[in-house]
């Protein structure tokens, strides 16, 4: 059976279950203890002033009584500085508020691309960016919206809940009971229905994150999209994907708005059967009028904030399963190793491969590998395309581990070395360059941080690489735009070959470092790295030959096994696969093939 | 000073400007929206309904008429099944009414996005795109709903006070109405303020939305170059810029829209004051005084809530905004709708410039392609070859001269007939996540499963794929990603032949592959496509010999390669060195 992405989404990055995620959002929260103090402090302020104006009106209305217009420009000096103080709390709960909730949102979404740092590899190929994104910004956003706007609510509803009750409770004990005879319906009602409300809510989500995930890539791939004049495909294809999140809102909307309607009569029916118990208790002579009287007032600010609380159960039980998403990314496993012990400076002696097995997921990539590549060695890898090669240096790279063999880097073993600074040793030049957006210098930048502008300017004119720039009329200035897409593929060639070299390492990984440039310019620069190359250690993946003079030694890779290995000369002798593909570029020239 | 009224107008207007905008998106709609209209008023009926049957209890409890409250108790029932109802309409149509002008605008949006020129993409990411078809959609749909939901019988509560203030005083209410004109100023003052904040935390939404893309593409040369703490501190940076937002308008509001029940308050006082002070000279009794003060203190609630919408909206405004930047419609291609694809797919270009801002990359090219040939074209990197060659299925247009095809204007084609006939193999690859057979097929009508194998076979792929456990509907990773570099070209040259194009148009198509398969490939395609015109791009003069023409670009001029037998030879085995040094 065949997985579809949502189930290997799934998989691959979990949804923490509600109460989970609650708990921990709480206990993410309370850690800024000082805001939490104010957002509540201030709520109760807020509170305590709003029960005390009615009084000061009162008082007022009295000074009217009894003619003192003293009493009454007093009282309503009261009132107005009560107001006064609203409005200083209001204040700080509006600011605590935003505080706490997009401040747990910003942790969450910085914790969350941390992790995404420090995830295996092999997680990109299973988990589309748009579901990572989706679940960082909208899954995020929606926490956000309704911490901002409702956590003032949510705690200032809570302590009317229980201010109310005491009251009640104060009054009188056996009415209160019947007042609160409701409660029971109402969380039974509620837990009854949660199941559904959270599965109707992750359906939204999902389904979100389903047209970010498409949206992400299409947009990316719109040249395409139009090359091929398949622009209504496209659309069609999102079309689904917008019906269905429309259709998923709206099943959630329906249920909730259901839950809405029977909370409402829950509420009146329990006015109804305060009402009808205090009658009862009246005509028996158990309470005074008085008390009914007010009691009745009283169950109606409790229900008030009760039925606020439960409208918000809804925006709760969407955010809530938003976060569970996101503390999914948060916990996702991290690349294994990640912190081996050792730390490595430079290269001393060699990286050994021992017979190394390595596959994707169940697919066989690399066979029985024994290679030993010795400092200061220029090794070459050549096979045909999908041999292997890429695969070879990730495993160098430490992108991925073997499933079976070692690799050893001077006699330890690659997973017991700190990634860190195993990483900084080598500077990969990869198949396919990747750039950031910013300009030619920021790119290069990252790999050499203390190298200054004037610097890299010159290390670009000893590589030979400046005269590709030169063409650029505000040259290492340029701004590559997105993915580099403001310059030709050669160009960004060209960018991550400079910054490879840039940082001046112990060890160069190039895996096709010229197929975008032009043999001119490839010539130039091959002269420039044969000095260069010297010195380091390098492993050159090629299935040209234009630069092959470069390395001591060729490795010849097909179907994920070494099958040639020697220097030219003796390949060339050997008459195997290596010189098969050599006389097919430059040798029996002009002979068809079949 | 009319001016400033007239600006004035607008602002208030504004506020509900998102409304305005929404009701293209709701056509066909408009019986939700009264209907919701209807229930949020019986909605607020029955809330007001309450208290007063509340007071009839108590009367009945001091009047110990028992029979009376049972009857008070049905109706009460009766009001909680009518609230109920009007709840439920008026929460779900809100609901539906919201989803339904997100999904049309999100569906309009995506609609004009495919239908720009490639132009229009040039100065934008995908992250930021991204962002306007999700979020700054939402943002809009938030407060269509809040108001849908709520804006009714917010504004039902405040008309109701205004009247029944009117029914016990007139002056008091003037000392409300006196309230109005400030209460505005106030919110126009916030809503002005909050604006920049608004569009920059939707503007900083996009770049966060595209740092986090670019990051996960980038995530090898992350891995590689130690950047993961620079790109964490980076986007750290920007989530605290949107926080930063968040606090700007939290102090906004913090001010501002508690300011709006505090001068509600202050109305009140002067009420007590004017109040008791003429009801002490005039001796009139107090209740009117009571029952308007206690009104001033019910519509605070509401009024700070629309103190909040107007928060809501501006959110809305700013996402909106950045959404028009995506409807609008001047870059869009122009589609004709009649007209067929030539006969002869010789190719002329004739005196064509193209210009990126101000720069000339193309500054006079003449070619001509014959029909049916296999011409190639060279020249050194960034010397506009990709350019060149994307003017023909026009991916962009030329700033001079024409290009034609068998004779015709390309822009006499339709578009639409133009690029099922030209195929382009783009150089850099774009693969999508799904099976590879969805991958070649790319959603083209009349592709058949015969057609997807036969293309896989003549881009020499069909070995691998059928080497697979799962074949063709092996599902390949975003972007491609679980095939080697060579295996995504080829895929994607499978793509461009499936449909047996007139047109093929390679662009160092063949780069990640090694030589042999390369001739192979193209050895297959001429022999297999009859009557196919092949532009190949590429700097591999071993490539090259297979060409009937080559031609070489240089300064934005273009000129034809002689003898490329012996060009090819030379500069090889001069890349090469001096193989015997070996
Ligand atoms: N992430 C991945 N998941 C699954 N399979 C993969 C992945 N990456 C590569 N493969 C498969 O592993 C094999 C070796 O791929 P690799 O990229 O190492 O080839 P290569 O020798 O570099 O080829 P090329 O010259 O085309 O770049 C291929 O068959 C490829 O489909
Ligand atoms: N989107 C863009 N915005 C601005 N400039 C661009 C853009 N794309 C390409 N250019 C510039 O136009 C010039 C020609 O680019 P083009 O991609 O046509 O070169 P090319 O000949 O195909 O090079 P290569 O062999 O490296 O692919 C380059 O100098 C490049 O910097
Ligand atoms: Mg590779
Ligand atoms: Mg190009």
């Amino acid at each position: 059976m065949k997985q579809t992405y949502d189930e290997i989404e799934e998989s691959y990055i979990k949804t923490l279950r509600g109460r989970t995620a609650l708990k921990r959002l709480l206990k993410d929260m309370a850690k800024n203890r000082k805001q939490t103090a104010i957002l509540v402090a201030s709520v109760m302020i807020t509170a305590i002033a709003a029960t005390f104006s009615p009084l000061a009106i009162g008082d007022a209305v009295n000074g009217v009584a009894t003619g003192s217009f003293k009493i009454i420009i007093e009282f309503s000096l009261v009132f107005i500085s009560l107001a006064l103080i609203q409005f200083g709390s209001n204040r700080f709960r509006v600011l605590s508020s935003t505080i706490l909730a997009q401040g747990t949102v910003k942790n969450l979404r910085d914790r969350s691309f941390k992790s995404i740092q420090h995830v295996p590899i092999s997680f990109f190929s299973k988990v589309k960016a748009g579901f990572l994104i989706s679940r960082m910004t909208n899954d995020g956003e929606t926490l956000g919206e309704f911490l901002t706007f409702q956590i003032p609510s949510v705690v200032s509803g809570m302590t009317t809940v229980i201010m109310s009750i005491a009251i009640m409770l104060y009054l009188d004990f056996n009415l209160t009971l019947y007042a609160l005879i409701v409660l029971p319906f109402l969380s039974i009602f509620t837990l009854s229905l949660q199941g559904k409300v959270r599965r109707n809510y992750l359906r939204t989500r999902k389904t979100i994150a389903a047209i970010t995930g498409n949206l992400a890539e299409n947009i990316s791939s719109i040249r395409s999209i139009k090359a091929f004049n398949v622009e209504s495909y496209t659309e069609g294809k999102f079309d689904g994907l917008n019906t269905d999140n429309l259709n998923a809102n709206i099943k959630a909307s329906r249920l909730s708005s259901v839950y809405g309607a029977i909370v409402r009569i829950i509420e009146y029916t329990g006015i109804a059967i305060v009402v009808f118990a205090g009658a009862i208790q009246l005509k028996a002579g158990l309470i005074s009028i008085g008390i009914l009287v007010s009691f009745i007032f009283y169950v109606q600010e409790f229900f008030d904030p009760v039925i606020q609380l439960s409208q918000l159960y809804n925006s709760y039980q969407s955010s809530i399963v938003g976060v569970g998403r996101i503390y999914g990314i948060i916990d996702s496993k991290k690349e294994a190793a990640l912190d081996g012990e050792i730390n490595v400076s430079s290269l001393n002696d060699s990286i050994v491969l021992k017979d190394v097995n390595f596959a994707y997921d169940d697919s066989d990539a690399l066979k029985n590998i024994n290679l030993a590549i010795k400092k200061g060695e220029n090794i070459g890898i050549v096979g045909h395309t999908g041999a292997g090669k890429t695969t070879l240096s990730n495993l160098i790279m430490k992108f991925y581990t073997p499933q079976s063999g070692e690799i050893l880097v001077d006699g330890k073993n690659l997973s017991e070395i700190n990634t860190e600074s195993y990483r900084n040793l080598i500077s990969p030049v990869l198949q396919e360059p990747f750039l950031f957006r910013g300009t030619i210098y920021e790119n290069v930048k990252i790999a050499a941080p203390d190298k200054s502008e004037e610097e890299i300017e010159k290390l670009a004119g000893d590589f030979n690489l400046d005269r590709i720039f030169s063409k650029l009329p505000q040259g290492l200035e340029t701004n590559v735009g997105e993915l580099g897409r403001s310059l030709s593929e050669g160009q960004k060639q060209a960018i991550a070959i400079l910054r490879a070299l840039c940082r001046d390492p112990q060890i160069i990984i190039m895996d096709e470092p010229t197929s975008n440039i032009d043999p001119y310019s490839e010539k130039f620069i091959f002269q420039s790295l044969e000095k260069f190359a010297r010195e380091k250690t390098l492993i050159l993946i090629t299935h040209r030959f234009s630069m092959i003079s470069l390395v001591d030694k060729i490795i010849v890779l097909q179907n994920g096994e070494i099958v040639e290995s020697g220097t030219f000369p003796e390949l060339r002798e050997k008459k195997g696969i290596f010189s098969q593909m050599y006389d097919i570029l430059y040798g029996n020239r002009g002979e068809s093939l079949s | 000073m009319r001016q400033n009224k007239k600006n004035f107008l607008k602002k208030v207007k504004g506020v509900f400007e998102p409304l305005l905008f929404s009701r293209e998106y709701l056509k066909n709609k408009k019986w939700i929206i009264y209907l919701i209209i209807a229930f949020a008023i019986l909605s607020t009926a029955t809330r007001l309904l309450v208290p007063i049957i509340i007071g009839d209890i108590i009367n009945s409890l001091e009047s110990r008429n028992f029979n009376a409250i049972y009857l008070e108790i049905e109706y009460i029932m009766l009001l909680a099944v009518l609230s109920a109802i009007a709840s439920f309409v008026v929460n779900f149509g809100a609901q539906y009414t919201s989803q339904i002008y997100a999904y049309n605008l999100r569906k309009r949006v995506v609609n004009s996005m495919v239908k720009k020129k490639t132009k229009f993409f040039h100065d934008k990411t995908s992250g930021d795109l991204l962002s306007r078809t999700t979020m700054d959609i939402d943002a809009s749909r938030n407060f269509i709903m809040n108001s849908l939901s709520q804006l009714i019988p917010t504004m039902l509560i405040i008309i109701f006070a205004v009247g029944y203030l009117l029914y016990i005083n007139v002056v008091y209410s003037l000392f409300f109405l006196a309230t109005v004109p400030i209460l505005i100023y106030v919110g126009v003052k916030f809503q002005k303020k909050q604006r920049p904040h608004w569009m920059k935390i939707r503007d900083t939404y996009g770049v966060m939305t595209e740092s986090i893309q670019e990051d996960i593409t980038g995530q090898r040369t992350v891995r590689s170059y130690l950047q993961e703490e620079p790109q964490i501190d980076r986007f750290t940076g920007i989530t605290d810029t949107y926080y930063g937002e968040y606090m700007n308008v939290a102090h906004l509001r913090g001010i501002y829209n508690n300011l709006m029940p505090f001068i509600i308050s202050a109305a009140a006082t002067a009420v007590i004051f004017y109040g008791g002070y003429s009801s002490i000279v005039s001796k009139t009794d107090v209740g009117g005084l009571v029952a308007a003060v206690n009104i001033f203190t019910m519509v605070t609630f509401p009024v700070s809530f629309l103190g909040r919408l107007i928060a809501f909206s501006e959110n809305a405004r700013a996402g909106i905004g950045r959404i028009k930047g995506v409807l609008d419609r001047d870059l869009d291609e122009d589609v004709l709708t009649s007209g067929d694809f030539p006969k002869s797919n010789g190719i002329s270009i004739r005196g064509v410039k193209y210009k990126r801002g101000a720069r000339e990359i193309l500054k006079n090219v003449d070619l001509e392609i014959p029909p049916e040939s296999f011409v190639c074209l060279t020249g050194e990197t960034g010397s506009g070859k990709s350019s060149l060659v994307n003017l023909i299925p026009r991916l962009e247009d030329p700033s001079d001269g024409q290009i034609f095809i068998g004779g015709v204007n390309v822009r006499d084609i339709p578009l639409s007939s133009l690029r099922n006939h030209i195929a382009i193999v783009p150089q850099e690859i774009s693969l999508l996540s799904g099976s590879i057979s969805e991958n070649i097929i790319f959603g083209r009508n009349g592709i058949t499963e015969e057609m997807t194998r036969r293309a896989a076979k003549i881009a020499r792929i069909d070995d691998f794929i059928e080497s697979l456990p799962e074949g063709y509907s092996t599902i390949i990773g975003e972007r491609g990603i679980t095939l080697s570099g060579g295996q995504r070209q080829r895929v994607a040259l499978a793509r461009a032949i499936a449909s047996n194009p007139r047109i093929l148009i390679l662009d160092d198509a063949t780069s990640s592959v090694d030589p042999e398969t390369e001739l192979a490939i193209f050895s297959r395609i001429v022999k297999s496509i009859e009557g196919i015109t092949v532009v190949l791009v590429s700097l591999r003069y071993s490539a090259m010999k297979y060409a009937s023409t080559a031609y070489e670009l240089e300064n934005g001029e273009i000129s034809e390669l002689q003898n490329v037998e012996e060009i090819s030879y030379a500069m090889e085995k001069d890349g090469f060195k001096n193989e015997t040094d070996l």
